[in-house]
């Protein structure tokens, strides 16, 4: 177990200076600075050439590269330019805003899709079967930027309890934080719901359709007892294996749904930085993204080898 | 409905038998046939899109802008006086154009770079590490940076979501490769002194097409979600072109006070993701029954 | 305890009479505004982005500021003199003035806040023309320039990337580095990215007592609301439904349908700002076919200006060919050139243009790509083939300032420049710089004004600016635009400005 943990977090390495080697290769690549950002239409090229002096954009790439790896290793991410910050305290500015709508949007899709889910398997073949994974499909296909404009459409015009545009620190106030986080939750949750609803269903069908559920039927064990003991602790392992899929697909949906719903969290921060050109904040937030990814999938790996005991690690 | 029967019976001319045998039991399986269904409806509606629109979607009508939808536009007109269900249908070709040439050229790089890692144990550990690397961050932020790379237009929005959608599809080609790898008739073939290259394509990978088919299907719904996507943060097909990514972010401004221009489009993305969804759902039970898991 | 026991009587007094009550200020309460952008820095000198003005101005002052007529008048200053060669300006400051830290404002921050801007400024050309800057006096501080110029107080006052006046400790520190400490009437409280920035009332603000009301950027700037929160939000369904949940008090930039929709809702009031800029349409004379004359005029012939506005910009739009606005004394009354496909053909016909396919660059900001299409449209009709080509800022602008290449039109705003006047104008297409090909007759008319310090023959020069400008149609002024803020009916007696001024206005 001990060797397996070290010999995970070893191979991350690589991975995470490939992704900073990546996101250099893109930088290069990519035309434009944010010099023109602090300007308008009618600046003039001195103005521009001084801007950019200014910024420290004139020097060669190579050299901001070079120094760039070097003050990582102090453990030091940069300073972005447009944010009057430097990147590690813009990033952790934003974490818990993105963290706590990603994490509340699994909470939420797999409680609501386990229990449909199995819900469905339990019933299965009959109406409510059909009209859960019917659902669970539909979910699993809207375009969750779409929803998110149809839910302000809604809320503009008919419901206007929820608030748009804004973010309450949990700490601060928990009500206000769930009233205002609660619709971009929906949003983002609504894909990963479908899914893990028709995990669910699956894996649901399969475990009580073995010989271990009928000798429990046999013995006259309560129905209830049966889907929650032996079919549901069963069904988890699959789930658990697509968790690490999971955080995955709900940062790239959070990177959308905060756009729409104007929420300071880590995809505005990095869409933000893209199209402004705010290198060292693009660089830092990508590397930040890719170990928060690295680090559930690596959770997720330990958890399967608790859950289940068949899978030896190392 | 007709249109995907069709398309069965042209592969049937090749060995009638096996393939009508095929298609009877794919059109048996009720997801498979729904999904043929409404990915055929959408396809069928996007040939025939100059044919039946009723307008012109690139030309303005001065006089008849913002018009909720009525008898004159069935879903409305946007701030140019255009109409939405004629650009919904253009939109269509554009978007269904992209999803697939993104699925293809996803399906071969994927297999290219897939069954290297697979096939030679030398290069699976730097490639996949590599498609690691790729695939730890989101992969819509990969398609937004490259399209800003780029620049916006039709063939690089199809460059940055093939680019983003390849590390996946060459894990999932490099996991069957694994496992045939190590079949007999493989180390049969291999024992006959057959090459690499012949035991690669004849043996290793016809025998690992399935769950690279059904793979093939969330691919291309994922690509028109990200189509959109991409579109909805300024970096997708400039104008005019419509797409169903460009409509919405062209609506986006007036959600509120002209919401058809918005909602059309997203329910036309719906049905087509729903159409493959429903398509891969319908493939993996038949060709793979073993593979329970929808990635996507 | 008394004084206040007395107002309150007086106020009872004249609620009696009942002329108070319809202007009630009232003290106290939030204001929030959605905006479309964040500021990129909120060091006024650094940047001039509409964005950091609408924050910056409200903490920062400046020694001259525009009045609603966008004169220059004075703000810090007390007033100022001016040699009778107009070389030397020798400018008294206001007495007792405090920066938000509490120390009083004196000559050496003056001097250091110029000398700063003059290094990093954004637009650091606004004050090229300065010499030397010395305090010549306890309250005194003398800017000698290196030679005439008409328009220096206007560039002074410049809103533009605000030559703002801070804390000389604060004047030394790098570009971008300088604290949110000015001597506004609001000062910095907080600012989180991509949130919001909040402000609150500097209680040891005195406002100006030259003035007795609000003017422009400058007068008596009376706050009555306790803070001040800019909050930023691009999506425009996310601020119109923010506005209708209460969660922000006026919606800065707002469009015509929404606008339609709002009109008549007793709790909004919807507020047309127009004008507030210009729809201009740049050529790049330095590659065919934009470098011939020809096409310039028939592509000018074969556009409908209307057509292109009341798309981008519907319901709130004005046709006016003239590069000022309509208050300005510069204002010009032009001939509103109509469409006319045939002569456009004809003057096409003209021109070396062949059918190429050319490059229309902007950037994703939803009316500059409407007009981009629609001009796509009108021009088609001519035989004008074209892509269009939409780009974040950042690439859009590098390609439009920077390059000879790699677009033949561009399309944006012109806003900030005719609200500064003239000078503000012409200077962009003076030594070729926006059209990437200097036209000498510009570059010699620019230089004539700045030497003018009469309003008559200034007037007649920038009338030949303009005539020149559509003669050899340099670029196409498409018309006046402006765009509708829509405001909670709780917030009074707001008026609308190049920025959302929150001083004067009072919460109900």
């Amino acid at each position: 177990m001990g060797r397996f943990v070290v010999r995970r977090l070893l191979a991350s390495i690589p991975v995470l200076f490939l992704v900073s080697l990546i996101t250099f290769g893109l930088l290069w690549l990519v035309p434009g600075d944010p010099a023109s950002v602090f300007l308008d239409a009618s600046a003039s090229a001195a103005d521009l050439d001084r801007v950019r002096h200014e910024l420290g954009l004139d020097r060669p790439f190579l050299l901001r590269m070079g120094e760039w790896y070097l003050r990582l290793f102090q453990g030091d991410l940069g300073t972005s330019l447009l944010l009057d910050r430097s990147v590690t305290s813009a990033i952790l500015e934003r974490l818990p805003v993105t963290l706590s709508l990603t994490a509340l949007a699994f909470l939420f899709s797999v409680a609501i899709g386990v229990a449909a889910g199995t819900l469905a398997a339990v019933r299965h073949g009959t109406a409510a079967d059909q009209g859960l994974m019917a659902m669970a499909l539909l979910g699993l296909s809207i375009p969750e930027f779409w929803l998110g404009l149809v839910l302000i459409w809604l809320v503009a015009v008919l419901l206007p309890i929820f608030p748009v545009g804004d973010y309450v620190p949990f700490a601060k106030s928990p009500l206000q934080w769930a009233r205002h986080i609660a619709l971009p939750t929906f949003t983002l949750a609504c894909v990963q719901m479908g899914f893990i609803a028709r995990m669910t269903r699956s894996s649901m069908l399969e475990v009580l359709s073995q010989d271990f559920v009928r000798t429990a039927r046999a013995k006259g064990l309560p129905e209830p007892y049966i889907v929650i003991r032996h079919g549901l602790v069963n069904a988890m392992v699959p789930i658990v294996t697509v968790m690490g899929i999971m955080v995955g697909a709900l940062l790239g949906g959070a990177v959308v749904t905060e756009q729409v719903f104007s929420i300071p969290g880590m995809g505005r921060l990095v869409i933000g930085a893209v199209l402004a050109r705010d290198f060292p904040v693009i660089q830092g937030g990508l590397l930040f993204l890719a170990l928060i990814y690295l680090t559930v999938n690596f959770v997720v790996d330990l958890l399967y080898a608790v859950i289940d005991p068949r899978v030896r690690l190392g | 409905m007709s249109a995907a029967s069709a398309m069965a019976d042209g592969k049937s001319t090749q060995d009638p038998s096996r393939a009508s045998v095929f298609a009877r039991r794919l059109f048996a399986n009720r997801s498979f046939a729904i999904g043929a269904a409404l990915v055929g409806m959408v396809v069928v509606l996007a040939l025939l899109a100059p044919a039946i629109a009723p307008y012109d979607p690139l030309k303005g009508n001065f006089r008849a802008r913002m018009e909720a939808p009525g008898l004159a536009h069935w879903m409305g007109t946007d701030h140019f006086g255009r109409d939405i269900l004629s650009r919904v249908l253009y939109g269509a070709r554009v978007s269904l154009q992209i999803g697939f040439l993104v699925t293809l050229i996803t399906a071969a790089t994927g297999v290219c770079i897939g069954a290297m890692a697979g096939y030679f144990r030398r290069l699976d550990g730097p490639i996949m590490r590599l498609m690691d690397a790729f695939m730890a961050f989101p992969s819509i932020i990969l398609a937004i940076a490259i399209s800003s790379v780029l620049g916006a237009s039709v063939v690089n929005v199809i460059i940055a979501l093939s680019i983003a959608s390849t590390p996946h599809t060459a894990r999932v080609v490099r996991a069957s490769v694994l496992v045939v790898r190590e079949m007999e008739y493989v180390e049969a073939a291999r024992a006959l002194g057959a090459g690499h290259a012949r035991i690669l394509v004849r043996h290793v990978l016809a025998n690992s097409m399935a769950p690279l088919v059904v793979r093939m299907t969330y691919v291309f719904a994922v690509a028109i979600l990200n189509e959109a996507v991409l579109s909805f943060i300024g970096v997708g097909p400039p104008p005019p072109t419509p797409t169903f990514g460009a409509i919405i972010a062209n609506g986006r401004d007036f959600i509120v006070a002209a919401p058809w221009i918005t909602i059309a489009p997203g329910l036309a993305i719906l049905v087509s993701v729903l159409g493959l969804n429903l398509l891969g759902d319908g493939l993996r039970d038949l060709l793979d029954p073993r593979m329970k898991v929808a990635t996507r | 305890m008394k004084l206040k026991l007395l107002a309150l009587a007086l106020a009872a007094a004249l609620a009696l009479a009942g002329v108070g009550p319809a202007m009630a200020q009232k003290k106290g309460g939030d204001v929030v505004i959605g905006m479309t952008q964040a500021p990129p820095s909120l060091d006024p000198h650094v940047t001039s982005a509409q964005a950091a003005r609408n924050v910056n101005l409200h903490v920062f002052e400046t020694l001259y500021a525009r009045d609603e007529n966008a004169r220059p008048v004075p703000d810090l200053a007390e007033g100022v003199t001016i040699s009778p060669d107009g070389l030397t300006y020798v400018f008294t400051l206001r007495r007792g003035v405090k920066f938000h830290n509490g120390k009083e404002m004196g000559t050496a921050d003056v001097v250091a806040s110029l000398e700063r801007y003059r290094k990093v400024g954004a637009s650091a050309s606004l004050i090229g023309a300065i010499d030397t800057i010395a305090a010549t006096g306890p309250n005194q501080v003398t800017i000698k320039l290196k030679s005439v110029q008409s328009t220096f107080l206007g560039n002074l006052s410049s809103p533009r990337a605000p030559i703002a006046i801070m804390p000389a400790e604060e004047a030394a520190k790098e570009s971008g580095k300088a604290a949110s400490i000015g001597t506004g009437p609001f000062k910095f409280v907080e600012y989180k990215p991509d949130s919001h920035v909040k402000l609150a009332r500097f209680d040891d603000y005195k406002p100006n007592p030259a003035y007795k009301d609000r003017d422009g950027f400058a007068g008596a700037k009376i706050v009555y609301i306790d803070t001040l929160t800019f909050r930023f939000m691009p999506e425009a369904g996310a601020r119109d439904a923010a506005l209708q949940t209460g969660q922000i008090h006026l919606n800065e930039t707002s469009d015509g349908p929404t606008a339609k929709r709002l009109k008549g809702n007793p709790n909004f009031q919807v507020i047309p700002l127009l004008p507030f800029a210009l729809q201009v349409l740049k050529f790049n004379h330095a590659q065919a076919p934009g470098s011939d004359v020809n096409f310039r005029r028939a592509v000018a012939q074969a556009i409908d200006s209307e057509e292109i506005l009341a798309v981008a910009h519907s319901d709130i739009y004005k046709i006016d060919p003239s590069w000022v606005y309509g208050g300005s004394a510069y204002h010009t009354v032009r001939k509103v050139p109509k469409p006319d496909l045939a002569a456009a053909k004809a003057t096409l016909a003209k021109s070396g243009y062949k059918g190429e396919k050319l490059v229309f660059i902007v950037d994703n900001n939803r009316p500059n790509i409407d007009t981009a299409t629609v001009f796509q449209q009108q021009v088609g009709q001519i035989g004008v083939n074209l892509e269009i080509k939409v780009a974040d800022w950042p690439t859009t602008s590098k390609i439009g300032l920077g390059s000879d290449q790699g677009w033949n039109f561009w399309t944006h705003g012109f806003g900030i420049e005719p609200f500064e006047g003239p000078a503000s104008v012409m200077s962009p297409w003076v030594n070729g710089q926006s059209q990437r090909k200097d036209d000498p007759v510009v570059d010699a008319l620019f230089e004539k004004f700045n030497a003018e310090m009469n309003l008559e023959n200034q007037k007649k020069i920038f009338n030949d600016f303009e005539n020149q400008m559509t003669d050899q149609a340099i670029a196409i002024n498409l018309g006046d635009y402006g765009l509708f803020q829509v405001a909670s009916s709780k917030l009074k007696n707001f008026k609308p400005y190049r920025i959302p001024r929150m001083w004067g206005v009072w919460m109900e």
